[in-house]
């Protein structure tokens, strides 16, 4: 989950492995407690972590901001421990953690060759009250960074809601109350980002477009969010950020791009009255390179945040999930990026002990997402790029 | 803004002045090229190091064992040559800044990639991406398998976050500087200049106008030193902030790498000019402005 911390786990090795504790709940609080902290001061203090000090602990990694803004982590996967000069931390706690099943994740998210900063990460673990589930969360702001920010910070919150609101009705909800709770969710979310005085100025002092009063409505993010459970993932899109699951060492998309001249979102646009114009690609209007997204409400309804939502049932066969801007897309293909993935993790995998081995692969996710970042940046990304590489395989292989 | 250009104003500022700037621009342009010589000495020693490190292995336990530091005191002596120019930079500047804005010991070519009196920052960055690009599509299969690679292929994720992070400052701090450079720039059109302007047109008092312009003036001239200043504390807070970011081996391949662009753009701008200059002479070609002001040299 949080770990992978290289420096961390140097010292963790050695370590004892204490488990007994960690299947209870109060242990398990204390030490999603304790990563959050490691967060915090990894990170250089970020805003979300004291509001949700209210509420129940949380785990935290979440990092990419535009510049300038209070926090400028941008690798993340308990890496923050990567960075020189982080305080030495209790090497104990690391083992137990590594003792629940929790997902481990590595997470990358850069400027690149552009000049602005659009893109967001949100990581929380165990973010549903009552159930084992972990938040994953890329966003692609375009127009300006506040869209995106705002569902950095807010789009666990709301979807953890619908989520337990769901399970109160039923406790294993259908693939049907699957679907529902994640619209509900990206519609919620959409109309956030499109309330008065919600985004611009307030959480982000040095957004682009402060000073254009509130008429922010040309500003908008994709959302990619998988929400990993113990016997599924639920994988959430609007826009052309991508989650891909690796599946037997086969690319297995679990989201599928909402370009303009998709045929069916084509279709759809132009059912509603709008017009896609090839423009530098096919664009919504002639304007925006996607057919979805939270925000823009000026393209409404022809660019929607309706998400499409699939429902996944883990399986042995499942590897890794990798979800990514189109930094990456652009350049990698699925087929690459799960390539890249792999042979990263079973290099790291082999002949080792047993603890050793626990350890490399969660550092692996941190240099998998930094591969793939690279690769990106080797063939001329000209976005953003941010990469998020969540491990599924079972602790004991 | 031609009508105010160095040039123009310079024909308006006596004789001797004129023939001082001129000299100032010859001595820097004899001391840019002897630092270029001294630049072209350390690619030479850069390469020979990165080659050295290569053989030997380039491993990092190797480079722990005694060939870092050698490695670090030829880093730091490169970095120590760009910051010796821009100190001898910054004294010119002091005696006269005009030149600074109008080099005439660089190629057209190099004006065309000019930001406020030399590179743009952030295209450090640039180019350290693009090395590391190069570098690691080279070597994909070792890096995949977890081997070291000595070079800029290997960055680990703690690197690309800090570079990231000094990405976004210098990104930021050019544009707080392009502001800086903006307000400087569009003072020319102050009331008081107008007034200058136009009594400068009248038929007597002309040359009280013409002090007033150079009082005028040469508040603006320090501003843009300050501007000057700025962006090239910029640049070399830039390099110095990825050198350190880097292992000692790793900033030798990207020193080498901005040496050799820096130095082949050059070279193809000089080249170009010179044959440019050389068609003007033959009758081929129309004298090009540039040509006219900047003879080959």
């Amino acid at each position: 989950m949080a770990e992978i911390c290289c420096d961390v786990a140097t010292g963790a090795e050695a370590a004892t492995k204490e488990p007994c504790e960690a299947s209870s709940r109060a242990a398990r609080r204390r030490r999603i407690e304790m990563r959050r902290f490691r967060f915090v001061a990894g990170a250089e203090a970020m805003a979300p972590a004291e509001e949700s000090r209210k509420k129940r602990p949380r785990a935290e990694g979440a990092a990419s901001n535009p510049e300038g803004s209070a926090s400028d982590g941008t690798v993340g996967s308990g890496s923050s421990g990567d960075m020189s000069g982080d305080p030495p931390r209790a090497a104990g706690s690391i083992e137990e953690e590594r003792a629940h099943e929790g997902s481990r994740f590595g997470m990358i998210s850069v400027c690149g060759r552009r000049r602005e900063m659009e893109d967001a990460v949100s990581i929380r673990a165990d973010f549903v009250r009552g159930g084992r589930f972990d938040f994953f969360g890329v966003f692609d702001g375009h127009g300006c960074s506040h869209v995106a920010m705002s569902c950095k910070d807010r789009m666990h919150e709301v979807v953890g809601e619908e989520i337990e609101r769901l399970r109160e009705g039923a406790p294993s909800p259908t693939q049907g109350g699957w679907r529902e709770a994640m619209e509900r969710s990206f519609s919620r979310m959409d109309a956030e980002v499109q309330g008065p005085g919600q985004g611009s100025g307030s959480r982000n002092p040095r957004c682009r477009c402060e000073l254009q009063t509130r008429k922010c409505d040309a500003v908008g993010s994709t959302a990619v969010v998988a929400v990993v459970g113990p016997t599924r993932i639920v994988v959430a899109n609007c826009g052309d950020s991508r989650a891909v699951l690796c599946r037997n060492g086969v690319p297995v998309p679990l989201s599928s791009d909402h370009k303009p001249d998709r045929p069916d979102e084509l279709q759809r646009i132009q059912a509603a009255g709008g017009r896609v114009i090839y423009w530098d690609g096919a664009r919504v209007l002639g304007v925006l390179a996607m057919s979805r997204a939270i925000g823009d409400s000026y393209l409404k309804p022809f660019v929607t945040s309706e998400p499409e939502v699939t429902v996944t049932e883990r399986t042995e066969g499942d590897d890794y999930l990798i979800l990514a801007s189109d930094g990456l897309w652009d350049v990698v293909s699925n087929e690459m990026a799960c390539d890249v993935v792999r042979t990263c993790l079973r290099g790291r995998g082999g002949g080792a002990a047993n603890g050793e081995r626990e350890l490399g692969s969660d550092r692996a996710c941190a240099d998998a997402a930094l591969l793939l970042t690279k690769l990106a940046l080797a063939r001329q990304s000209a976005d953003n790029i941010s990469v998020l590489v969540v491990d599924l395989r079972k602790r004991d292989l | 803004m031609s009508f105010l250009s160095s040039s123009n104003s310079r024909s308006y500022s006596g004789v001797g002045e004129a023939r001082n700037g001129q000299r100032r621009s010859e001595c820097f342009a004899r001391f840019y090229e002897n630092w270029l010589a001294e630049q072209e000495r350390d690619l030479a020693d850069l390469r020979s190091a990165a080659a050295a490190a290569a053989a030997r292995g380039g491993g990092e336990e190797e480079e722990d064992g005694g060939g870092r530091r050698p490695l670090q005191n030829l880093v730091d002596r490169v970095v120590g040559h760009y910051e010796y120019y821009y100190r001898a930079k910054a004294a010119s500047a002091r005696r006269d800044v005009l030149p600074m804005f109008s080099p005439t010991w660089t190629s057209s070519t190099e004006n065309l990639f000019t930001w406020v009196g030399g590179w743009r920052p952030s295209t450090a960055i640039q180019l350290l991406y693009s090395k590391s690009g190069l570098q690691l599509e080279a070597r994909l299969s070792n890096i995949i398998r977890a081997l070291p690679s000595p070079d800029l292929a290997g960055l680990s994720p703690a690197q690309l976050e800090r570079v990231d992070r000094l990405h976004r400052r210098t990104v930021r701090r050019e544009r707080e500087i392009a502001e800086d450079e903006a307000a400087v720039q569009e003072a020319v059109a102050e009331a008081r200049m107008l007034e200058i302007a136009q009594a400068m047109r009248g038929s007597e008092g002309t040359e009280a106008a013409v002090g007033e312009m150079r009082g005028q003036m040469s508040g603006k001239e320090e501003g843009m030193e300050r501007v000057l200043e700025m962006a090239d504390e910029l640049r070399v807070e830039t390099i110095k902030g990825l050198v350190e970011i880097l292992e000692p081996i790793q900033a030798v391949h990207f020193l080498i790498a901005a040496a050799e662009l820096q130095l082949a753009v050059r070279q193809f701008g000089m080249r170009k000019d010179a044959e440019a200059a050389a068609s003007v002479a033959n009758g081929e070609r129309e004298p090009h402005l540039t040509t006219v002001i900047r003879p080959a040299t």
